[in-house]
């Protein structure tokens, strides 16, 4: 007789066995399943909300595969990018090379649960996650080959984690720290309970939203059908976290949230803010980035800590006061700076000028006369007047551009240690170092590096020791140049 | 002795490292950061304050002013 599945999968997906020949602590040694160190006898009612089989999953996945391989099918590959607005091209290009290998990264820190995790199904979700990841590796790998025809840039896809660009090295060090680098509880706190659950919903299905609307159908089920996955695997940091909760941690689980949620808003302002104001068009937009944050992560984040009896973190108002200007200040970086990019970066035009002060009633006034400036200085003496030429200075932490929040508002800070003084651009970033000095004092940003003479100054040989090959990959103004409304007059101050 | 220290103007957009050598005055220094910026040519008093917010002579050294490696400091532009 053929058992039903409700049958069998309680049994199989609790298949923990004592241990005859080693001790449990050797099995599962702290240093890499995690602290506090608990008997299974602890984690023995872990348990996830939707279970799923491994022959449910794989139809459910070829289903998935199907969806995507038929709309790629569908539309012949030399026409993919005819009806794309040239902003959302770039803003694909930006994805495809932040996300892509991140997710072969998180596949290698599933496979660290599954074989560390504590408890048997827990160890089965995070088998199921690794498939996910090396999924979610794949398609954008297949569909940014796709495009190589038409933007030799999309190489980025997968070179992009392989080179030492600014924006990559800023992507892995976040990623080192919350998943590579971490022992597999920690790891589910902050990739499944924190990135996961609270902010891949932004870069996946407010981007879906978008692309629907900017007519990239590719793109649209692609990262559609990638969060349909996240949100299965993301479901194991619940009750990792509430074992923590159950057994003291408290405090330790308090600060690995709160860390996590500061490291993956600097990193979602840089990648998600700019890239949704700023290339895609705004016929595509939907909704503010702002508000994309304030519905789908901040009420969902406030959710998760009210369900544990959580408190919020401390540099709250710090983060809503972000929310209002940081992503504007990463842009004029990203701009002026496009030369260290592997994608174009756009100077808003009129319309989306208009539709940024729609959104954010003091753009104009902060960011209109530094943009206006910008005009200015193309206009005197073309393009090479609206670069940066010297270093920017880069937080310890994040490795971000130390740029927050606004013109005039500045949040740099410092700390002094073992004959080094550190730069932070935030009390958060600097309150997460502290916390950690000797997992980050060692690191060295890209200036460290060139103060040192650990990387070249000069900014042709900076190109090449970033992976760059100048003219052809480095990112340059979207537009190539004046646009008829810039022919304008510029406004006078 | 060079070194290199942080600068924020108030109407720019991001910090800026500056290396210089710290025999220069406080106001060269801020010429030098201003001079990176979107308005060098702006002109209009300036304030130059170290990070914890003491204001800075402008006609003293950068080590006079106990500025030294990986410092911040911070010029007001009006």
């Amino acid at each position: 007789m053929v058992l039903r599945r409700d049958d069998w999968l309680d049994l199989a997906r609790k298949v923990d066995w004592t241990p005859r020949y080693v001790e449990e602590r050797e099995l599962f040694p702290e240093e890499i399943s995690g602290r506090p160190w608990l008997t299974h006898d602890a984690w023995r009612d872990w348990n996830e909300v939707y279970r799923t089989t491994y022959r449910e999953y794989v139809a459910n996945q070829r289903e998935k595969d199907s969806a995507v391989l038929g709309v790629r099918a569908a539309l012949s590959k030399p026409r993919l990018f005819d009806d794309l607005d040239p902003g959302w091209v770039q803003l694909v290009k930006f994805h495809n090379g932040a996300v892509a290998l991140a997710e072969y990264a998180g596949a290698v820190a599933e496979l660290r649960m599954a074989r560390f995790g504590r408890d048997s199904a827990w160890r089965t979700m995070a088998t199921l996650g690794a498939l996910d990841e090396i999924r979610h590796t794949q398609i954008p790998l297949l569909i940014g080959h796709d495009l190589l025809a038409h933007d030799g840039n999309f190489d980025w896809t997968h070179k992009a984690f392989h080179t030492n660009e600014w924006v990559i090295l800023a992507a892995r060090h976040l990623f080192d720290d919350m998943f590579l680098a971490a022992d597999a509880i920690d790891l589910a706190i902050q990739l499944n309970f924190v990135f996961e659950t609270g902010f891949t919903n932004l870069q996946f299905m407010a981007m879906a939203a978008m692309a629907d609307r900017a007519h990239h159908h590719l793109f649209e089920k692609m990262v559609a059908s990638i969060q349909t996955d996240e949100a299965r695997h993301a479901q194991i940091g619940h009750p990792v976290l509430r074992t923590l909760l159950e057994n003291g941690s408290r405090e330790r689980a308090q600060y690995l949230i709160h860390k996590m949620w500061w490291r993956c808003w600097r990193l979602f302002l840089a990648l998600s803010g700019t890239a949704m104001e700023y290339l895609a068009p705004v016929s595509a937009r939907t909704r503010s980035f702002k508000e994309f944050m304030t519905e789908w992560v901040t009420e969902q984040f406030m959710k998760n800590l009210a369900e544990f009896d959580l408190e919020k973190p401390w540099f709250w108002d710090l983060f809503t006061e972000e929310l209002d200007y940081a992503h504007h200040s990463f842009q004029l970086g990203l701009y002026t700076y496009r030369t260290t990019l592997w994608f174009d970066v756009a100077m808003p035009d009129r319309a989306e000028r208009e539709w940024l002060n729609a959104k954010y009633p003091r753009w104009e006034e902060t960011y209109g006369a530094l943009w206006d400036q910008l005009e200015r200085r193309w206009e005197a003496g073309g393009e090479a007047g609206t670069l940066s030429y010297g270093l920017p200075a880069l937080c310890n932490l994040c490795q971000l551009p130390a740029l927050f929040i606004r013109p005039g508002r500045n949040t740099a800070c410092t700390l002094e240690m073992g004959g080094r003084r550190y730069l932070f651009c935030s009390e958060p970033c600097r309150w997460i170092f502290e916390r950690e000095k000797s997992r980050f004092a060692d690191h060295k940003s890209v200036v460290d590096r060139i103060v040192a003479g650990e990387a070249p100054g000069k900014l042709t040989d900076l190109h090449t020791w970033m992976g760059l090959q100048a003219p052809v990959e480095t990112g340059k103004d979207l537009r190539r140049g004046l646009d008829p409304w810039r022919l304008d007059p510029v406004p006078k101050r | 002795m060079r070194v290199y220290l942080f600068g924020f103007a108030s109407d720019d957009f991001l910090g800026r490292v500056i290396v210089t050598p710290d025999e220069r005055t406080v106001e060269q220094l801020a010429g030098q950061l201003v001079a990176w910026g979107l308005a060098p040519e702006r002109g209009g008093s300036i304030t130059v304050r170290n990070e914890v917010g003491d204001i800075l002579d402008p006609a003293a050294t950068i080590a006079q002013a106990g500025l030294g490696n990986g410092d911040i400091f911070k010029v007001e532009r009006r």
